[in-house]
């Protein structure tokens, strides 16, 4: 019989492992800068070897005195994450290096957001929860100013902590509403109050709304958007592409669990309308908006204020196919997210100014590979078959009009029909328009075009054959509701 | 072995073909054209031992192959064909040999890429054409998309791009509430039997079930709306036809022929399938809306064919006209108006199939599809006038060509149900005739207006073996129908008879 300190930590073995390696890359970062171009790979390694003991190592439930929560659902995060940790560091290095800011930071950022993200994940106390939130925005307001000499990036990572810190600030003023209101930072005890009787409860009521707001904020919906254009245009393309998928899968894990407690549809009107608000205007607004940008990031920043406004219908329906929606969702916004960005940084001549959609033009013929991924990845994101993103809204809609929600689901194709609009556009200029008379300088890049073709081979695949994801996502679903 | 998996290898092999192309260099434009005119060929020949392999009597599907896919979803690989698909899957494969052959000395840019392009849309129109699970239908469904935008994009004309992207919203505009259908039948077969399905043999027990009374928001009725508008978008039914003349008009050749050929079809067919065949009651109640639209889509494209001073866009207009044909077949018919219904879909793919091919040799020839710029032609082009008169003839339903056969049926068997709509539909057909002998009159006959045209080349071999298909189809099915005939009649009477 192990001792309760020796399962505790098994349990946390994977974060364990990246902050040991997040702190070796700084010492080498600082005392061996010889071994400074491997740091890349360095970090992968240490990703690897955190996947490794996810998946190897039991996961036990109730850890750290009830404070985390390691079960099934964790697992499947901390691998989602992993896997999105690991795209960005495979294509971080050229990047970087491309740019001449390849300074160790970076990778140590990367790999302690990382692991914010997976203490959310897992986390089932108030306190954890706000602990990995903090543990994965201070280091990303780094990395989104880390072009140091870029005004944008600069105002990329100004933005993002402001709005961040606004965010905190909500979700730790509703959390000690919650306190005020249960007696108790246990999200279990939170819940089972709450469904008892206490909903309408005005310090309730409100502390839970701070905290929704605050999430929101994360994951950039609607009224909580405005952040997003600004930042994901500003930042390095491979935090771009990072902020896009982590930090929102968390968020969504945190309202997952809040949500499958209790029931939020049973719970009052009120909520149903709320959510229902933020996922009906994310996804209109978000892609209206879309339709007008003439920078394929920010472009896809609303693109994915769009996606968030799915996976919050998702949320919304609740129930084992609302909850194993929401995480086929997550999955396969990381693929074609991860994809369509490494294929963007293929794509891109300057990586501090803007990445123009007109830039692209006749890129179709120069740079096949890079405009294949990219294309695929962007049919996905529009919801087409036989890609991943067809799969995860199929997922979400399927949900949606089981439990009664056939209007979310007309509504959420209608706008894939609108988003498909200004997909199409990033794809007619790189296929039906001719390389302009100044074509951009291209430098390839094999760690990025690796990247993107992972990514879009992985739309691709789970596209084709979903039942592995859907299955995935239905067990831990299962196991933990049982 | 072979002969347990004819359908999927029918299905599969242009996609495996595609995927074989990719990594030759594109510089290898012969290599390319040779490799994919034998292919093609030999996936036709193969198709053929579909229609050998095919029964007839058997009025169910056949030759049926069902492998479990998302199972716990209740979603598997479920094709098969049965009268009213399989000739419409030979029309596919024979189409692909003769678009690639008709594309050939073109000096087309990208050539490689304009036959995966292709190769990935046979596969996604034959497998609209068998799929049987909802699920694999949609997906195939919105598959063909991707492919066609391209071939509209890359190598279509001037204003290619908005008639590219125009074609790919209109087609999904109707298919995402579709998906939303199909989701909806998959819930209602769970609630009445407790399990979960997409199965098309399945839903046939329940679907029918939905109610179609209570107004116009009945569950019934709105499934039958978001299955009726992708498909009358696609067909295309007026007034869901404005996509149609741009997509055409823009697309190169070999997109024309193809998008008239089968794609218009794809959406007649899903009328026919899901519309009728699942829900019976809810199209009894729009018959009459069917029938008024598609009596205004013949009469309005016809009309707008008349005027036409570009060669290429009226035939786009006729398809409008000659399509609300076939659809005033399905609406208003019994037996045979249906079994004339299809067999009118594959007669406009070859007829109108085949305007497109001679339309774009003159094209590639003079460089206008202008009327006003041809004239007398027939001096110079004897063998090519001869071809077009054909066509032509077949296009307006000679007797003794394959036009007359379909048009009569539906015309024909309508009459009983819808006598007002008979006879408006033969104004139509006086209308056709006068169109299409006006431009045969304005392009052929007379003297040579034009000196441009002085001396015009005629016809190729090769361009008589891209045309020599279809016209012997053309003579066959007007001397012979009873060929293509017989193996609709059981699956007809089995689909109208739930």
């Amino acid at each position: 019989m192990p001792s309760p300190i020796h399962t505790d930590l098994l349990a946390v073995a994977p974060q364990v492992i990246l902050t040991l390696a997040a702190g070796l890359l700084l010492l080498i970062e600082a005392f061996l800068p010889g071994l400074r171009r491997a740091l890349s790979e360095l970090g992968m390694l240490a990703v690897a070897g955190a996947a490794w003991a996810r998946l190897a190592l039991p996961t036990p439930g109730l850890v750290w005195s009830g404070t985390l929560r390691v079960d099934e659902l964790a697992a499947f995060v901390d691998l989602y994450i992993l896997a999105a940790l690991f795209l960005t560091l495979w294509m971080a290095g050229p990047f970087l290096r491309r740019n001449d800011s390849e300074r160790g930071e970076f990778y140590v950022l990367a790999l302690f957001a990382a692991v914010g993200a997976m203490v959310m994940a897992s986390a089932v106390n108030l306190l954890t929860v706000f602990l990995g939130l903090e543990l994965l925005s201070i280091p990303l307001y780094v990395l989104n100013a880390f072009f140091r000499r870029s005004v944008i990036s600069l105002e990329a990572g100004l933005k993002y902590f402001v709005v961040g810190a606004f965010a905190s600030a909500f979700v730790l003023y509703g959390m000690a509403l919650l306190y005020g209101a249960t007696a108790s930072t246990d999200l279990a005890v939170i819940v089972a109050v709450i469904a008892a009787g206490a909903a309408l409860d005005p310090l309730v009521a409100i502390g839970l709304a701070m905290v929704v707001a605050g999430l929101a904020f994360k994951l950039a919906v609607v009224p909580a958007h405005a952040w997003a254009p600004d930042v994901y245009q500003g930042s390095p393309t491979p935090v771009t592409a990072f902020l896009s998928v982590v930090p929102k899968g968390a968020a969504l894990i945190v309202l997952l669990r809040l949500a499958e407690g209790m029931d939020l549809a049973r719970l009052s009107a009120g909520w149903v309308v709320a959510i229902a608000g933020m996922a009906v205007a994310s996804q209109t607004l978000g892609n209206l908006i879309a339709l007008v940008q003439r920078d394929v990031k920010r472009m896809l920043a609303y693109s994915g204020i769009a996606h968030m406004g799915y996976a919050l219908v998702a949320v919304l329906v609740g129930g084992p196919d609302g909850a194993s929606a929401v995480l086929v969702y997550l999955v396969a916004y990381t693929f074609m997210n991860m994809g369509a960005f490494a294929a963007l940084a293929l794509l891109s001549e300057r990586d501090d100014r803007p990445h123009l959609i007109r830039d692209l033009e006749g890129q179709g013929y120069h740079r096949q590979l890079a405009a294949l991924t990219l294309t695929t990845c962007l049919f996905s994101l529009a919801g087409m078959p036989p890609f991943v993103g067809f799969t995860a809204k199929f997922a979400v809609f399927r949900a949606a009009v089981n439990h009664g929600f056939v209007w979310l689901a007309v509504v959420g194709v209608a706008n894939s029909l609108l988003s498909a609009a200004y997909y199409l556009r990033v794809i007619y200029a790189l296929y039906m328009k001719p390389l302009p008379e100044r074509a951009p300088e291209l430098q390839p890049s094999l760690p990025i075009a690796a990247t993107a073709t992972v990514a879009a081979l992985g739309v691709l695949a789970l596209g084709l054959y979903p039942t592995a994801l859907l299955d995935a996502a239905a067990a831990v679903i299962t196991s933990i509701t049982r | 072995m072979v002969d347990d998996h004819l359908l999927s290898i029918v299905l599969i092999a242009p996609a495996a073909f595609a995927v074989v192309l990719l990594p030759i260099p594109r510089r290898w434009r012969k290599v390319h054209r040779v490799l994919t005119i034998i292919a093609s060929s030999l996936m036709f020949a193969f198709s053929l031992r579909l229609w050998t392999a095919f029964d007839a009597d058997e009025p169910g599907f056949q030759l049926a192959e069902r492998l479990p896919w998302i199972p716990q979803l209740g979603i598997s690989y479920h094709i098969a064909v049965d009268g009213i698909s399989i000739l419409l899957v030979l029309l596919t494969t024979l189409l692909l040999p003769v678009v690639v052959l008709a594309a050939w000395r073109l000096n087309i840019e990208h050539i490689k890429s304009l036959h995966i392009s292709l190769l990935l849309l046979t596969t996604g129109m034959i497998g609209t054409f068998v799929a049987v699970d909802l699920f694999l239908f949609y997906v195939v469904w919105e598959i063909t998309l991707i492919p066609m935008y391209f071939i509209i994009g890359v190598w279509g004309g001037p204003r290619r791009i908005y008639a590219a992207v125009k074609f790919f919203i209109f087609t999904m505009v109707g298919s995402v509430l579709m998906l939303v259908a199909v989701l909806y039948l998959a819930w209602f077969h769970h609630l009445q039997t407790g399990a979960w399905s997409y199965d098309y043999t399945e839903l046939l027990t329940t679907a029918p079930l939905l109610p179609v009374t209570g107004g116009l928001l009945a569950p019934g009725l709105l499934v039958f709306a978001a299955f009726g508008l992708a498909f009358a978008i696609k067909v295309p039914v007026f007034p869901f036809h404005t996509w149609l003349p741009d997509a055409h008009v823009e697309a190169p050749t070999t997109g024309s022929v193809i998008l008239a050929g089968v794609l218009l079809k794809m959406g007649a067919y899903g009328f026919l399938r899901f519309n009728r065949g699942l829900l019976p009651a809810a199209w009894e109640a729009c018959v009459p809306l069917l029938t008024a639209l598609a009596v205004v889509g013949i009469i309005y494209g016809a009309l707008v064919a008349m005027v036409q001073a570009d060669v290429k866009k009226l035939v786009a207009y006729s398809s409008v006209s000659h399509m609300g044909f076939v659809m005033l077949g399905l609406a208003a018919g019994g037996q045979a108006a249906t079994q004339g219904a299809i067999l009118q879909m594959v007669n406009h793919g070859l007829s109108t199939g085949g305007l497109f091919l001679l339309v774009g040799m003159l094209y590639q020839r003079r460089h206008t599809r202008m009327i006003a710029d041809f004239g007398g032609l027939a001096h110079e082009m004897p063998v090519f006038t001869g071809v077009f008169l054909i066509v032509t003839l077949s296009s307006i339903g000679l007797p003794g060509l394959n036009g007359f056969v379909g048009e009569f049926l539906i015309l024909a068997g309508s009459w009983s149900r819808a006598p007002v709509a008979v006879a408006l539909a033969g104004l139509g057909i006086i209308l056709g005739a006068v169109y299409m002998l006006w431009t045969v009159q304005r392009v052929f006959w007379g003297p040579l207006a034009n000196e441009a045209n002085r001396l015009l080349p005629d016809l190729t071999v090769r361009e008589l073996f891209v045309m020599l298909p279809l016209l012997v189809l053309i003579v066959w099915i007007g001397v012979h129908p009873g060929t293509f005939l017989s193996p609709t009649e059981a699956a007809v009477r089995l689909l109208l008879g739930r």
